[in-house]
């Protein structure tokens, strides 16, 4: 079927085109000046310039040195990766469990996934800040500086949404699928790693993809909960606002540079995986 | 098979809450910190103190007017992209590509960003005195208000986008056929055709767009630093000031309670509004 005659037109073509122009435009020349300012000094860049007057790419070596980013980028990875892995094979656990049984309470279950993923960052924070205090003084476990805490309080964010990415991918399997593996003998776990996982990959990857960018973003916990060695790339970041080189200008190069090696893998994830993210998040409806 | 999830997520989730709300009735500072169990029980003491003697009040009125003007004005944006981008022609998937970059980009990165940008003597205002407009101050006095509400509007709109563009896309071949053959304008087809449409999922886009905002911590703490400008000191930002950097726990709990209370009305109309049940059991 042809489905791109003028039938389908929405938009009259000049209007389209204006639409479209404008909103590239604003998306586009921030983006550029993000580069063009982290290849410029950071003169012409207090000055306001747009076009760059120089191609410096020293920016992208400095970084390294002025702030420990590349420690905030190992550790961002590390909590990160370690967030999207645990939640995304709990998630589907759990999901799976939402979906094929029936049990009391489900309904709830469901409502509370939902309305847990729009709990404020800024209620938990203190709780969970005390909470890990008492571990130290009560306990003698030192918690808060470590990526621990960082990968604990992450999967209190992350689960919940990585669940509900999972329920609404597994309602899209056909049930005949399990009751036929059921036949051949197969045990609910064995239904679990043997049909259902290797069938339900992309909402896995979609579930573990925001559970990461969820650890990767954060800025509220990681600014409380982190010393300068589990420090994240987003508190390092911070750090050059409040640094100067040798005078009264702030290193506006630098933190160009390094605001785009911190935006790079995100951009980097999001590129490759693209088609299945944006089915997750329609789905799931939630960012 | 639920419980490991299921354990996790209420001994991480309800075990936090109680203690929130335990501590929003506790005199706790960091003299009290240590021994926190054993600060002298106020009751309300913090929820009157936060109402009468703090700027809760203020950063409620700031956050919900933000929210909400960027949540109307993501709407037509969004709409706007979804209509132009539908159709196909070439080099589409990189256009819809780009139109998503401004929403993954961390929050951080946008803010770090747009506070170089909307600098005093930066690359905006340059641009701006071209076109005859002389304002210099976007990080501080009452123009910040618009600076976090522009930034925010240009992070956020691709969702809106996003949830359109689905709900495009299950709009049945024939109703094009039907409006095609009615000789329908393109107006009064959008109008009477393709809107009722896009009614549920732009809804819900609203609605988790307004939700998002309202607890959006990290662009105005990135963009503003703290202590804030008063004219955009919304009620993350607040309780987290008074929390981490005065060191008034037990208030701080409080405001934290009134966020929950800001957000419960938008939160029940969008879990009325999502599809909940699983369609079996």
């Amino acid at each position: 079927m042809k489905r791109d005659s003028s039938v389908h037109q929405l938009l009259p073509r000049p209007l389209r085109l204006a639409v479209i122009a404008v909103l590239l435009a604003s998306v586009l020349i921030p983006l550029c000046y993000m580069f063009f300012a982290s290849v410029n000094s950071d003169l012409s860049v207090a000055a306001g310039e747009f076009w760059p007057q120089q191609l410096d790419f020293g920016n992208y070596l400095r970084i390294w040195s002025t702030v420990e980013l590349g420690g905030g980028l190992v550790n961002s990875l590390i909590v990160a990766g370690a967030v999207a892995v645990a939640s995304a094979l709990l998630a589907t656990l759990t999901a799976y469990v939402l979906v094929r049984f029936s049990f009391l309470g489900r309904l709830a279950f469901l409502r509370g996934l939902l309305a847990l993923q729009s709990i404020p960052g800024t209620l938990m924070l203190l709780p969970v800040f005390v909470l890990f205090a008492s571990l130290a003084t009560v306990f003698g476990v030192q918690v808060i500086g470590t990526r621990w805490a960082l990968v604990v309080t992450y999967l209190t964010f992350a689960l919940p949404f990585s669940t509900w990415v999972m329920v609404t991918y597994l309602r899209g399997l056909p049930r005949e699928l399990d009751e036929a593996a059921r036949i051949d003998g197969a045990s609910s776990w064995g239904v679990l790693t043997r049909i259902v996982v290797p069938l339900s990959w992309p909402g896995l990857i979609v579930s573990g993809i925001f559970a990461f960018l969820l650890g990767w973003n954060d800025v509220l916990f990681a600014s409380v909960m982190t010393n300068p060695e589990s420090r994240t790339a987003a508190v390092a970041l911070q750090v050059f606002g409040a640094t100067q080189e040798g005078g009264a200008i702030p290193v506006y190069g630098q933190m160009m540079a390094a605001a785009l090696v911190c935006a790079l893998p995100v951009v980097v994830l999001y590129l490759i995986f693209q088609r299945y993210l944006i089915s997750g998040l329609t789905a799931g409806g939630v960012k | 098979m639920l419980a490991p999830g299921g354990v996790l997520m209420f001994v991480v989730i309800v075990v936090p809450l109680a203690v929130a709300l335990y501590v929003s009735l506790l005199d706790l500072d960091q003299y009290t910190f240590r021994q926190w169990v054993h600060a002298p029980f106020i009751r309300l003491g913090n929820y009157s103190e936060a109402i009468q003697r703090s700027n809760l009040l203020h950063s409620i009125r700031i956050s919900v007017g933000y929210a909400t003007i960027v949540t109307l004005a993501t709407l037509p944006i969004g709409l706007a992209a979804a209509l132009a981008t539908q159709n196909r022609f070439r080099g589409r998937g990189l256009v819809r590509s780009i139109f998503l970059i401004p929403y993954v980009l961390p929050a951080f990165v946008v803010g770090t960003v747009w506070r170089i940008i909307l600098q005093p003597d930066g690359i905006a205002e340059h641009t701006l005195s071209r076109f005859g407009v002389s304002e210099d101050l976007w990080l501080n006095g009452p123009r910040s208000f618009w600076a976090l509400v522009i930034v925010q509007i240009w992070a956020s709109w691709p969702l809106v986008y996003l949830l359109a563009l689905a709900g495009l896309q299950s709009i049945d071949h024939t109703m094009h056929e039907a409006a095609a053959l009615d000789g329908t304008g393109w107006w009064s087809k959008l109008r009477y055709v393709i809107f009722p449409f896009l009614r549920g999922p732009v809804t819900l886009a609203m609605l988790i767009a307004f939700l998002h905002n309202v607890n959006n911590f990290t662009l105005p703490f990135v963009l503003f630093g703290v202590p804030s400008p008063r004219d955009v000191e919304v009620l993350p930002v607040l309780t987290y000031v008074e929390g981490f950097q005065n060191f008034r726990f037990g208030v701080s709990a409080a405001m934290a309670v009134f966020s929950v209370v800001l957000i419960a009305i938008p939160l029940a109309a969008y879990l009325r509004a999502v599809r909940l049940d699983v369609g079996q059991a």
